[in-house]
């Protein structure tokens, strides 16, 4: 079968042809505009004038006095500083790397064939994520609480003494994470599980047919394809994870700009805002602001550079 | 063409955008109604009332009352709004707050156009001096002073054999040693805690007595050598280490819960904490007293109404200060929450003396707290009192959860304030 195709017509030249051109081509960048304006303004500008600030020794109802470099200076000898930096590490670790394995557990088996009421499984996932933080830190504060909380009750009757979660580091920083996993890993969840369904079902069949078991389906079959949104997620988490500040702030109504007496729970924005708000230097904070715009930059880069590299052999 | 065009809209966009930053600087001159204001208060200080008895006063005026959070949120929150320029009608600012605010008057109004020099000798001198910036300027005038006492369960000091009645109780513990040692008592015969913690309950009163605290009084830091800061401080630790304190802090959930409990039976009262008491264990009615402090006298807090310099209608805003807060109306809102008067001619008047608290066993709050303010010698607040005693708290707190080394603390905690705020 041949068919000629005649070639288009070529249209004369006119004014409006060239103005139809232009508006075409401009159209696309006006429809894309709205973001980038916005952004503009309440993310670029606040980011840049953050930079601006850290320079100074900026009183918000005072003077405005140039430092130049002496908070960043001021920063790299601040113990304080190191201490927030690491608890922030500690907590993100602490919630993103269990969170991310159990979503991905939880995706496969929420993507069985066979699974009866398989839209409430997977709906109710969402429950955790659209529920407030404030609402869940008070509630897991609660259950965490040394003399009336739910756990405590629950290990004294296995005969384990009250344990105090708050006033130690890794007990604070593991109650902190647990309320952040379980906050996100319904998402992670989701995110997965629609990835999941994206791959066709006669892979797994014919993986069954040749004898491979669940493990061996979930290994070869589901992680490989999820690999670009495990990177996504990774990338995501840390960005979201490094920025915790809702939970620490809230689980001590005490001193709750320092998480507690030693700041054992006190993270980076959390000291952000200590120094900010708390203390009025909004210099310093400013200082403590860009300091962790840096580390997430350099994290998230070294998470992806990470997990791209680890790709499953293509045969 | 095309220039002609895009020519207004780029200077109305400019304009606009000078305006917004513009904005900062702030009008010259208020254009109030001077029949309507807005008011920044902080919660658990009942200002409801007061603005409600206002009202009903002054009919045809409109006080729109914001509760913003916590004497702490509502200080951030003035920060912000000064600094951006949106700022309420009237704000009130807790006692230790009030310093940052001092040493920046240009941003309220100065009180004394209104008359506040006139005035002025209303109020308790120490109280008043507070408000008062280096050139003269009034920022605030005072609502409320705390005093100090201590609040005691009868019942539960019956069932460990001490005595209820409150002057016997008072003869108890006239210095803070003879605190510990009632404590020991009461812990040895009833196997509970004695007092919620030892950081607010007895630092934080003891640091209070006497007549240099964190500032000497020409304004400069003496926190590290001032006497009466690490007498204050010893004598937590002792109480930390002496295992009487439920080792609750202040106004945490498990606190609340314990006080309705009677997981602790004494606690450390400043006359609004009274109100925190009545709302956190409202079934404990009847089983609470109020006995004195040891060491006699001071105080503990106390708050300020101030105007800021871009309010839109000072005046109504003053109005409402004038009628509030004179010696009357301080004497009223006392009868109506407690909140102990800063005017001392209304320390006389039989309606404050003869007040009986009956959820507090009928003690006599209006003597036994003015009664802690006579005796006081009155100390400077700065600029970084709140973050000096903050950490000096948590040095304490973290010794009495087990965790700090008491024989470290002290310095622990000049490290930690130096650091804080560079002096």
């Amino acid at each position: 079968m041949t068919t000629t195709v005649s070639p288009p017509q070529a249209r004369p030249e006119s004014e409006t042809q060239v103005r139809q051109n232009w508006s075409e081509r401009l159209a696309p960048y006006a429809y894309i505009a709205p973001f980038f304006l916005i952004f503009a303004i309440f993310g670029l500008v606040p980011l840049l004038f953050t930079f601006y600030v850290a320079l100074f020794d900026w009183n918000p109802i005072g003077e405005h006095v140039f430092v130049g470099f002496d908070n960043f200076t001021r920063l790299l000898g601040d113990t304080r500083f190191w201490n927030a930096a690491w608890n922030t590490i500690s907590i993100w670790l602490l919630s993103t790397v269990p969170q991310l394995l159990v979503a991905l557990l939880l995706a496969h088996l929420l993507n069985h064939a066979r699974l009866r009421l398989a839209l409430f499984w997977r709906m109710s996932m969402l429950v955790p994520y659209i529920t407030s933080v404030a609402a869940t830190t008070i509630v897991f504060a609660q259950m965490f609480d040394r003399d009336y909380g739910l756990l405590n009750w629950l290990l004294g009757l296995v005969g384990v003494g009250p344990i105090d979660f708050l006033q130690s580091g890794w007990g604070s920083h593991t109650m902190i994470a647990v309320m952040v996993a379980w906050r996100w890993f319904g998402y992670t969840t989701l995110l997965y599980l629609a990835s999941l369904q994206a791959v066709p079902r006669t892979i797994y069949e014919a993986a069954a047919v040749d004898g491979a078991g669940a493990w061996k389906q979930f290994r070869h079959i589901s992680i490989p394809s999820l690999r670009p949104v495990i990177v996504f997620t990774i990338v995501t988490s840390t960005i979201g994870g490094l920025q915790i500040f809702t939970e620490p702030l809230l689980v001590t109504t005490t001193s709750p700009l320092t998480c507690g007496p030693v700041r054992q729970c006190q993270t980076l924005t959390l000291f952000l805002y200590e120094q900010g708000f708390g203390q009025f230097q909004f210099g310093y904070g400013s200082a403590i602001g860009v300091a962790l715009f840096v580390l997430i930059i350099a994290i998230a880069s070294l998470n992806y550079v990470l997990s791209t590299r680890i790709r499953p052999e293509r045969g | 063409m095309k220039l002609r065009r895009t020519t207004p809209v780029v200077l109305a966009a400019a304009l606009a955008l000078t305006a917004a930053c513009g904005g900062g600087g702030g009008s010259a001159q208020p254009s109030g109604d001077g029949k309507s204001f807005e008011f920044w208060s902080f919660s658990g200080i009942n200002q409801k009332k007061s603005v409600e008895d206002y009202q009903k006063a002054n009919p045809g005026v409109q006080v729109k009352l914001t509760e913003v959070g916590g004497s702490t949120e509502t200080a951030q929150a003035l920060t912000t709004a000064l600094a951006g320029g949106k700022v309420p009608d009237l704000v009130l600012i807790q006692g230790d707050d009030l310093p940052k605010f001092v040493q920046q008057p240009q941003n309220f109004q100065d009180l004394r156009q209104y008359g506040a020099d006139k005035i002025k000798s209303d109020y308790l001198d120490w109280v008043i001096s507070q408000s008062t910036a280096r050139s003269g300027e009034i920022i605030g005038i005072p609502t409320d002073v705390g005093g100090m006492a201590v609040a005691y369960r009868t019942d539960l000091f019956k069932q460990a054999g001490l005595p209820t009645d409150r002057d016997e109780v008072s003869k108890l513990w006239p210095t803070w040693d003879a605190f510990i040692e009632t404590g020991k008592k009461y812990t040895a015969a009833t196997g509970k805690a004695f007092v919620d913690n030892a950081a607010t309950s007895v630092f934080y009163q003891a640091v209070n007595q006497g007549p240099q605290k964190y500032y000497d009084p020409s304004g400069n830091v003496v926190y590290a050598t001032s006497p009466q800061v690490k007498t204050a401080f010893d004598l937590a630790i002792k109480t930390a280490q002496s295992g009487i304190t439920a080792r609750l802090s202040s106004f945490e959930d498990g606190w609340s819960a314990a006080m309705s409990k009677g997981d602790y039976a004494v606690i450390s009262a400043p006359s609004w904490l009274l109100e925190q008491i009545r709302n956190n264990a409202p079934d404990t009615k009847g089983k609470w007293d109020v006995a004195k402090i040891p060491g006699g006298a001071g105080n503990w807090g106390g708050s300020y109404l101030a105007i800021p310099k871009g309010a839109a209608n000072p005046k109504a805003a003053w109005d409402y200060i004038s009628k509030t807060q004179s010696p009357q109306g301080q004497l009223d809102h006392f009868v109506d929450s407690g909140a102990l008067p800063t005017t001392p001619s209304a320390y006389q008047d039989p309606k404050l003396l003869g007040r009986k608290d009956p959820f507090f066993s009928d003690a006599p709050t209006g003597k036994i707290y003015t009664e802690s303010l006579l005796g006081l010698k009155p100390f400077l607040i700065g600029p970084d009192s709140a973050a000096i005693g903050q950490e000096f708290l948590n040095a304490i707190t973290n010794v009495e959860q087990g965790k700090g080394d008491p024989a470290k603390a002290w310095d622990t905690a000049l490290a930690n304030i130096k650091t804080s705020i560079g002096k």
